[in-house]
């Protein structure tokens, strides 16, 4: 066994310190959280006020991640389902394709109240999410009438594997938008001198998830489509 | 009773999660030794009074299964260590989501109830009840994941570089991208299955009645589909039962080897590896389920690939255990123990990632002697080392070490003899009864030899030494706390830095604490150095960088990471 050995001279160097904390330098137009490397060897404390506001957007995007593994698992399923025997294609109810454009419309009264706030609008951002609530809301409706139409047509939950996806694939994702609603009316109504996160950071996160609902909704249509 | 439910601490939360899974994993073994004494006199009828049904049996299994694997494995090493130490690890004061902890973990113990009632339903409403509360606890992982995801990206404190993290955080943050990904996927595979037994629809099974025919006929299922959106989800899982367990271990055996962890950034790319790959193996699960004839290769490969990232991690621990002058604390015991177990259970694997094998082992004993060496027994093993290692930080006091070390060498020895013998029956019983059916299993294993009779009497040893770490841990609660050992094991990361528990304060914004790090989180000095006493400097101490510690049989050892 090779022998330790032992240090004759103790050589200390002074090592620079304040490397960089946990979050990213800050940029040139937002103060965004504390701790970068900006050249200087003093460390910087975080800004209380700033570094707790970066948290919402990093788990919106975590939770779109994790939203967006669950319906890829449904699409693996209905995409092996439909090789079977029993799969019978039947005509998507009219009424999506309405509210596919509702849904779209909604996004973009989503972008010009964010644009109104941005500009310190707060009347012009109120009416545009309001806008974006009730369009919501009617795609709701409309998801709610597109199922009784294809009650009506004799397509239940259990009647064949194509219909029971499409009321998976579109029950998910309302139960999805039900929680971006409750997004919308939470930044609505709530006071945001009292809480941690500021309305900016509130209606982007909010915006995220909403386009995201949208996209999904896109890519579900088109799966069944072409599938069901 | 209601107020302390609604305690968000970080800490309460997280010892919330070990309790209830030291309540489970009583329990499981209680099932474990139900299970092999039934299998010993099968003609004995513990489980039901009319007699031993498959039902009840594989009732019993499953349950011990859920307990376990569920809460046992994927709770304690992540949402119970974890959630009390990775905040403070980073230097932060709490959680990024305390509510959304304190949310999770009721969640969980409601999913548990769901699970065990399960147990005492009719088989067919029982599986039901079953998944559903298998669903819930998906949704429970998934946010304690995001959870951990966001505290570790955006509350680390100043100066808690990447590098400079633990390498238990490290450990945690990967397994939580892992169950945030593949809790998804079980979500949604369970919302399939629920569907299919609650609303008639026919995700998993054929469509009879849309044919004309009736439900009873012959038509197939589609078994392979559920088997593979299953093990899509249950292949990663294992994973996730033992990324934590090789952070705790690669961190304790630095500490008690009072050296950094050998090939540092080598381990942080092994875990990512092991975390990548384990995402991509499911197959292996699936030989004999019908699959495209090219595709056992890939998964083969691809499996046998995980040796890759294994031997980096098994290179570290032996790297930094050489020629160390290591304490043999009851932790560092169960650690090494670990690494005894991983290797005995893994090489099995390398088997079992052959297809052709695989396709025999399916379903017998060798395959069980697998997954509980290098699963259940070594996750056990990097539990109870994590425990002993930490109950001075959780309670003020430390687990007695003789207790330890008898209770470490009863359970080393008992599940050895348990789990070894069980490649060798799964071999023999392959020769002996090709058909994978219970009637011929209990035919096989009820006058079966010796080693069927040392496999139960090591199952009773083993149960049984556990009374004495129930003993050990109610006498050392009860004992009072020890104030003026802060540090027993001389460790370097935060949870045990005075200047760490005095900086941090807990208020409702819960943001990054004021504490500022200075250096990485393994550094020990060599022998002829020493910083106020202590043979190691603490992360968040301003002191100047030290010398490189001493020669390794490798060449000259690492630097210390404090410059990194």
């Amino acid at each position: 066994m090779p022998a330790t050995n032992v240090l004759d001279e103790v050589e200390i160097v002074i090592d620079d310190i304040g490397r960089g904390g946990g979050n990213k330098p800050p940029s040139h137009d937002d103060h965004r959280g504390g701790g970068g490397d900006d050249g200087s060897h003093r460390p910087r404390r975080p800004n209380p006020a700033q570094s707790g506001q970066k948290k919402y957007q990093t788990a919106i995007l975590l939770g779109m991640v994790s939203i967006f593994m669950f319906f890829m698992a449904l699409s693996a399923a209905f995409l092996v389902r439909k090789t079977g025997k029993d799969w019978i294609q039947f005509r998507l109810p009219g009424i999506l394709w309405l509210n596919t454009v509702v849904l779209l419309t909604s996004s973009l009264t989503m972008d010009l109240s964010r644009r109104r706030l941005a500009l310190g609008d707060m009347v012009g951002f109120k009416s545009m999410w309001r806008a974006t609530t009730a369009l919501g809301l009617a795609f709701l409706a409309g998801q709610f009438v597109a199922w009784r139409e294809l009650v009506a047509r004799g397509y239940y939950v259990g009647s064949n594997p194509s219909s029971s996806f499409f009321y998976v694939f579109t029950v998910a994702h309302a139960v999805h938008l039900v929680g971006g609603i409750g997004a919308l009316l939470y930044v609505l109504f709530r006071n945001f001198n009292k809480t941690r996160v500021s309305l900016s950071v509130a209606s982007e996160i909010t915006s995220y998830f909403w386009h995201f609902m949208d996209g999904l909704w896109l890519f579900l249509l088109a799966l069944l489509y072409f599938g069901a | 009773m209601l107020q302390s439910s609604l305690r968000t601490s970080h800490k309460v939360v997280g010892l919330r999660y070990l309790w209830l899974a030291l309540v489970s994993v009583f329990l499981g073994m209680i099932m474990s030794l139900i299970m092999r004494i039934q299998l010993m006199w099968p003609a004995v009828h513990f489980i039901s009074g009319s007699g031993v049904s498959p039902a009840s049996y594989s009732a019993l299994t499953l349950l011990h299964g859920s307990l376990m694997v569920f809460v046992v494995l994927s709770c304690a090493p992540q949402a119970g260590f974890g959630g009390y130490f990775l905040p403070t690890q980073i230097g932060a004061s709490e959680m990024a989501y305390p509510n959304l902890s304190r949310i999770a973990f009721w969640i969980t113990v409601a999913s548990v109830f769901g699970m065990v009632a399960a147990f005492f339903f009719e088989p067919q409403s029982g599986l039901t009840l079953w998944v559903a509360g298998v669903a819930v606890f998906c949704v429970a992982a998934v946010l304690n994941a995001l959870n951990f995801m966001v505290t570790t990206i955006d509350l680390r404190a100043q100066g808690m570089t990447l590098p400079r993290m633990p390498i238990t955080v490290w450990a945690w943050f990967i397994n939580a991208i892992l169950s945030l990904l593949i809790f998804s996927i079980l979500v949604a595979t369970c919302v399939l299955l629920l569907s299919d037994r609650i609303a008639a629809t026919h995700f998993f099974s054929a469509a009879a009645l849309s044919l004309g025919v009736p439900a009873s006929s012959a038509i197939p299922a589609f078994p392979a589909s559920w088997q593979r959106l299953f093990w899509f989800f249950a292949e990663a899982q294992v994973y996730i039962a033992v990324l934590p367990c090789f952070g705790i271990i690669t961190h304790l055996l630095a500490t008690f080897s009072r050296r950094p962890v050998f090939a540092h950034r080598a381990v942080v790319l092994a875990l990512c590896a092991v975390g990548l790959l384990g995402f991509c193996i499911w197959g292996e699960h699936t030989f004999a389920a019908g699959m495209d004839p090219n595709s056992p290769l890939v998964f083969s490969l691809l499996a046998s690939s995980l040796g890759i990232p294994a031997s980096i991690l098994l290179v570290s621990w032996f790297g930094t255990l050489w020629n160390a002058n290591a304490k043999f604390s009851t932790a560092m015991l169960f650690a090494l123990g670990f690494v005894s177990l991983f290797v005995s259970g893994g090489l099995s694997g390398l088997f079992l990632s052959a297809a052709q094998f695989r396709r025999a082992a399916q379903g017998d004993d060798f395959v069980t002697g697998h997954y509980h060496l290098v699963m259940g027994v070594a996750a056990t093993f990097a539990m109870l080392a994590a425990l002993f290692f930490w109950f001075p930080k959780m309670f003020g006091r430390a687990l007695d070490e003789r207790l330890g070390k008898l209770h470490f060498w009863l359970t080393f020895v008992g599940v050895y003899c348990l789990f070894m013998p069980m490649h060798w029956l799964g071999l023999i019983s392959r020769l002996r009864h090709p058909a994978n059916d219970l009637t011929a299993i209990f035919a096989t294993h009820s006058p079966y030899g010796s080693l069927q009779t040392l496999v139960t009497f090591a199952t009773v040893v083993t149960v049984a030494a556990q009374g004495i770490f129930v003993l050990n841990v109610a006498m050392s609660l009860v004992r009072t706390p020890q104030a003026s050992r802060r540090n027993p094991w001389g460790a370097t990361t935060l949870e045990w830095s005075s200047m760490a528990a005095a900086s941090q304060v807990s208020h409702r914004s819960h943001i990054t604490s004021h504490l500022v790090i200075h250096r990485g989180p393994y550094e020990f000095l060599p022998p002829n150095l020493r910083f106020g006493g202590d043979d190691f400097v603490p992360q968040d101490s301003p002191t100047p960088a030290l010398p490189p510690t001493r020669p390794t049989a490798f060449g000259p050892g690492p630097e210390p990471l404090g410059s990194t």
